[in-house]
């Protein structure tokens, strides 16, 4: 009856049925003819035949964590998006080998290194110009280095450059550079800054103008999206293979793992180490491993700390920790285990020194037990990366040799800060940098090891002395300089103001169409040679 | 309706006041300054020190507040510490993201609303009534971080569908189709819980019109119960379920934060969380009070809205 008298059913199956046609509409012109993931994927899937000539062209997309920051521009370390326009934008005098610290030619064709160590004589190429075409002269390298030195940026070679005393600029493509005494570690300070363009030195230190000679330039940067580099043509050293590079800013270690896996990006730079080994053990994706450039995974231990202040709770410590599993669980077997903070290419590393301190849970316990009851020390780690797994095994490890232990979270920046203003009550865990370099520069650069100020507030006279004589004799290989080195690595070994754990490795993810991709050591990608399978792609 | 928007103007003044007082003073309670997060881990001391002075952090904590405030009432609202540029330039490129997102999902909140309230309301079948008040129950009870993470594995890694995250790499104009499906999963994580709780708001305003008088007398002269709720219930029913939709776009504009981390879409709530974990004040109390602002504009507009559709509201305080 009531169909009859309100006759609605045809009205609402029209209108159902246009609703129907309006959702089938949406859903065509969603997930339509065209996909953004099928016109994104097709470049993960191929691979240069053997012998095949790297091929020409292409759009890389890297994915990355961190973002753009103008202010640390010229920071070591710090995986953000400015290493990768620094690398990629700019050239330095010098590189140094992957392999060791053999010196090759960049911008320098060649230098000589006076006998007594007080000047270097660099020959500049003459071939070379700036984006915006400027010749590259030899003042520029003065006013790069001076750029360096004034700010407002942090770089770690600041202690080597200011003891640069003076230029001589008067050929444009020779410098002669003077010091206030020799410089173990200048090549470093070479190999990592870059040359800038002094007449667009404001618009760069403002993060509005990128301006190099090397074989990308600039094109756009949208803050937490995207930042592209595009070929530059007319590079010194030959044209790139890549027409661009993209490096898409991802803020989350997952995102970034999944857009690796559904090809939206052809390289994660900064996965996690699991995720790095599912995604090339199980998904045939491409391990790179940055060697050359190790990281140092370490516990800090503040001396003046009353229970700590006892070097035998500190060798306790260092006996305690079951190095092995740390390396092997959670940086899932990219490094390996050591006493001193040396990788094995260096001209410092001793293998045998390296056995010092192995898990002994009864030398610990008896260490412990000559000290008396300890009470709980406080453990600080940050809570971005892979160390709050680290601190809960070394928590373990100190609990089973009588040590308890606090945990302590903190973000990045809270880690930093208590870092630098040495404000860690016990001990703490992170890395460091800075040994994948000239030895020397550890103990005058990196702050965990500084001799004059260091977070664990440890001063010796005897150790201020070893780091100087380390810095100041001109041949960071020479006799004299491995003999300071041997010097360092006792007091370490003796005094304990940190424990190393491991040397780990930073890797990527490559699709398998990308190829040729280099590095420094800095983390940092050079990506000149590196070439894109593109001939998948539907755009 | 003028006086009565006159009358509400002082209290949204003293509130954004109050408001900018605590988000500046909260922010430097953060253990870790924005100069830890600038020289990294291997600076010393001295470089630390170096950084605090160039950016002004040394001096005392009124002076620094008044600087801040006086840009901020002649809209310079200076230079971020950490990503570098202009604040008002990063807000304008992360606004139109944010928007974007927001606007869709709110779209898809709406529509959500509406169908599922209508539906319940409508419906005499108790089975379909209580599928649908479970949807919802879901919908809301659900973490947005699951939501998403679960919409990323399904149609993102398995299905391949959709993108699993970011912004079309030509813009939005480019190619309309490519924009829609890098926006679908983004706005459905956020617009699902918001349009479940919209929901839940309608279907109690809807149920209590049907117990009103009119309701009731229409219902006893035969008007069909369908009819009674698109034609009357609803217009009723809309003026509560408007203040609630003011709280909602709140609530999508707090959420955006952990979706953008989520799908990585480079919007205000992304460009939030880098800055707080990179301590950079200017840039973080200028997107706070934002978002504060626009949470009072919002409040204001829907109470004007409400008392526009409700004479007694407007009446009440003269």
């Amino acid at each position: 009856m009531r169909k009859k008298e309100f006759p609605t059913m045809p009205r609402r199956r029209t209108r159902t049925l246009r609703a129907l046609t309006l959702a089938l509409a949406a859903v065509l012109l969603v997930a339509g003819c065209q996909s953004a993931i099928a016109q994104q994927q097709d470049s993960a899937t191929r691979s240069l035949a053997p012998g095949q000539a790297a091929p020409q062209g292409g759009d890389l997309r890297v994915g990355v964590l961190g973002d753009m920051s103008p202010k640390t521009f010229l920071q070591i370390g710090t995986g953000n998006l400015a290493g990768q326009v620094v690398s990629n934008v700019f050239d330095t005098l010098i590189r140094y080998s992957r392999d060791d610290l053999t010196v090759r030619p960049s911008l320098a064709t060649g230098w000589r290194l006076a006998p007594d160590g007080l000047s270097l004589t660099l020959d500049l190429r003459s071939d070379v110009r700036f984006h915006n075409g400027k010749p590259f002269v030899s003042s520029d390298v003065e006013q790069s280095l001076k750029a360096y030195l004034s700010g407002p940026w942090t770089p770690q070679f600041k202690r080597t450059a200011a003891a640069i005393t003076s230029y001589d600029t008067g050929d444009p493509h020779r410098v002669v550079l003077r010091f206030a005494h020799p410089l173990s570690n200048i090549f470093d300070l070479l190999d990592s800054a870059p040359i800038l363009d002094a007449q667009t030195l404001p618009a760069l230190k403002a993060g509005k103008a990128y301006v190099g000679t090397g074989p990308f330039r600039f094109d756009s940067w949208q803050p937490n999206s995207s930042l592209r580099l595009v070929r530059n043509d007319s590079y010194w050293g030959g044209r790139p293979n890549l027409d661009a590079v993209t490096f898409a800013i991802i803020r989350d270690q997952q995102s970034l793992y999944t857009r690796l896996r559904t090809g939206q990006i052809d390289v994660a730079y900064g996965l996690n180490y699991h995720d790095q080994q599912l995604a090339t053990q199980r998904y045939g994706f491409k391990d790179v491993t940055f060697t050359g450039a190790e990281a140092q995974e370490y516990v800090g231990i503040n001396v003046t700390n009353p229970a700590l202040s006892d070097v035998r709770l500190r060798r306790a410590i260092a006996y305690a920790i079951d190095r092995p599993r740390i390396i092997n669980d959670v940086f899932r077997q990219s490094g390996y285990v050591v006493n001193l903070p040396w990788p094995k290419w260096s001209p410092a590393y001793d293998a045998g020194a390296n056995s010092t301190y192995r898990r002994d849970v009864e030398k610990a316990k008896a260490l412990v037990a000559e000290h008396g009851p300890v009470p709980p020390i406080p453990l600080d780690y940050s809570t971005q990366g892979v160390d709050r797994v680290v601190a809960e095994i070394v928590q373990s490890n100190l609990k089973d040799v009588g040590i308890p232990v606090t945990l302590i979270p903190n973000d990045q920046t809270q880690q930093a800060s208590k870092l630098i203003g040495g404000k860690f009550e016990g001990i703490w865990l992170l890395q460091h940098a800075f040994a994948q370099f000239t030895p020397s520069t550890l103990a005058v650069s990196a702050y965990p090891f500084n001799a004059a100020k260091n977070s664990s507030n440890y001063i010796n006279p005897d150790y201020a002395a070893a780091a100087t004589a380390a810095w100041t004799v001109a041949d960071g290989s020479s006799p004299a300089a491995l003999a300071a080195y041997q010097k360092l690595d006792d007091i370490w070994l003796r005094d304990l103001f940190l424990v190393e754990i491991g040397v780990v490795f930073q890797k990527i993810a490559t699709s398998s169409s990308v190829g040729n991709v280099d590095w420094d050591r800095r983390n940092q990608l050079h990506l000149k040679d590196t070439y894109l399978d593109t001939s998948g792609r539907n755009s | 309706m003028l006086g009565y928007l006159i009358r509400r103007i002082p209290t949204a003044l003293i509130v954004l006041a109050v408001a900018s007082i605590l988000i500046f003073s909260i922010l430097r309670l953060i253990p870790g300054g924005p100069e830890a997060a600038l020289a990294g881990p291997d600076a010393s001391p001295d470089q630390l020190a170096a950084i605090r002075h160039d950016l002004g952090l040394d001096r005392p904590f009124l002076v620094q507040y008044f600087a801040w405030l006086g840009g901020i009432l002649t809209l310079n609202f200076g230079q971020s510490y950490q990503v570098g540029g202009a604040i008002s330039d990063l807000i304008g490129y992360g606004l139109i993201n944010t928007v974007v997102l927001t606007l869709s999902a709110l779209v898809i909140a709406v529509a959500l609303a509406l169908t599922l309230s209508l539906a319940a309301t409508i419906s005499e079948n108790r089975w379909v009534h209580a599928v649908l008040v479970g949807i919802n129950a879901v919908a809301i009870a659900i973490p947005t971080f699951v939501i998403g993470t679960v919409l990323i594995l399904v149609f993102g890694v398995q299905l391949r569908w959709l993108p699993a995250g970011g912004t079309p790499p030509g813009g939005y104009t480019e190619n309309l189709q490519f924009s829609l499906q890098y926006l679908l999963l983004p706005a459905l994580t956020l617009g699902l819980p918001a349009g479940a709780v919209l929901a839940r708001f309608l279907t109690e305003a809807l149920h209590t019109e049907l117990r009103q008088p009119y309701a009731v007398t229409a219902r006893s002269l035969g008007v069909p119960r369908r009819t009674i709720v698109v034609r009357n219930a609803l217009r009723n029913a809309l003026p509560p379920t408007l203040t609630a939709l003011g709280l909602v776009i709140g609530g999508l504009l707090g959420g955006a934060i952990l979706v953008e981390s989520i799908f990585g879409w480079p919007g205000l709530g992304l460009l939030t969380e880098e800055g707080i974990f990179a301590r950079d004040y200017p840039l973080v109390q200028v997107l706070v009070l934002l978002s504060v602002t626009v949470f009072v504009v919002l409040q204001l507009a829907a109470d004007v809205l409400h008392a526009w559709l409700d004479p007694r509201i407007r009446l009440a305080g003269q």
